[in-house]
């Protein structure tokens, strides 16, 4: 028998958002709002949740104001489909979601600019339990330490 | 815009009418979706799906950096 799964009773609400109105409903997407910090840098930005992204990526424009350096960062990745073609590198971030304590995360750094903010599985989904009520335009942000108390 | 006469005219119709009304409705709603995606153009997919060897790089450096938190 599977566990009882608990509910989010400390999740945080959000409204998925209008990407593009000439779409009607299906121009909405679920864009969370929240703050990137790097050393005195603060940077606020709209993450896609994405549960079929395997990483996180952040896109050039973004890490350039948050002060990161390309030429610093020594780990290159390989990544797949449309972002394959550009170069990308590993930073580490804090981010700070709603009133939750931060959170390091990790993110693929690429040279692409068009691209949006991505919160992948690794490893924005193993730190946040996330709950989309797509019906009602809501999706629900938990983070895992305060889903397992 | 929906005018009043319209809607009178629709209330005036019989049930057989009223149900064939809402099929086409649904349908010219279903319609309109599909033509969201028009054909012969491209539409990125931006999402990184199965990049397993990425996801394992970045873990590694992560761990490595609560290691050193530690430390």
């Amino acid at each position: 028998m599977l566990p009882r799964l608990k509910t989010m009773s400390n999740a945080e609400r959000y409204p998925f958002v209008s990407s593009d109105t000439t779409l009607g409903e299906a121009g909405f997407r679920p864009y969370l709002p929240f703050t990137l910090v790097h050393q005195q840098i603060s940077v606020t930005a709209s993450g896609l949740l994405d549960t079929g992204a395997s990483v996180n990526v952040l896109p050039y424009l973004i890490g350039g104001e948050l002060g990161y350096d390309w030429e610093r960062q020594t780990t290159a990745l390989s990544l797949t489909g449309n972002l394959a073609q550009y170069e990308a590198r590993v930073v580490l971030v804090q981010a700070v979601v709603g009133q939750f304590e931060p959170v390091r995360l990790v993110f693929a750094w690429t040279q692409a600019t068009n691209v949006p903010l991505i919160l992948g599985q690794v490893n924005f989904f193993m730190e946040f339990n996330v709950c989309f009520y797509r019906s009602q335009l809501e999706f629900a942000v938990n983070p895992k330490a305060s889903a397992s108390e | 815009m929906v005018s009043a006469e319209l809607i009178s005219t629709l209330r005036d119709l019989n049930r057989a009418d009223k149900f064939y009304i809402m099929q086409f409705l649904i349908s010219e709603l279903a319609q309109q979706e599909t033509d969201l995606v028009k054909s012969g153009l491209s539409y990125p997919v931006w999402s990184p799906y199965d990049a397993t060897e990425a996801a394992d790089t970045m873990l590694k450096v992560l761990h490595a950096a609560k290691t050193q938190d530690h430390e």
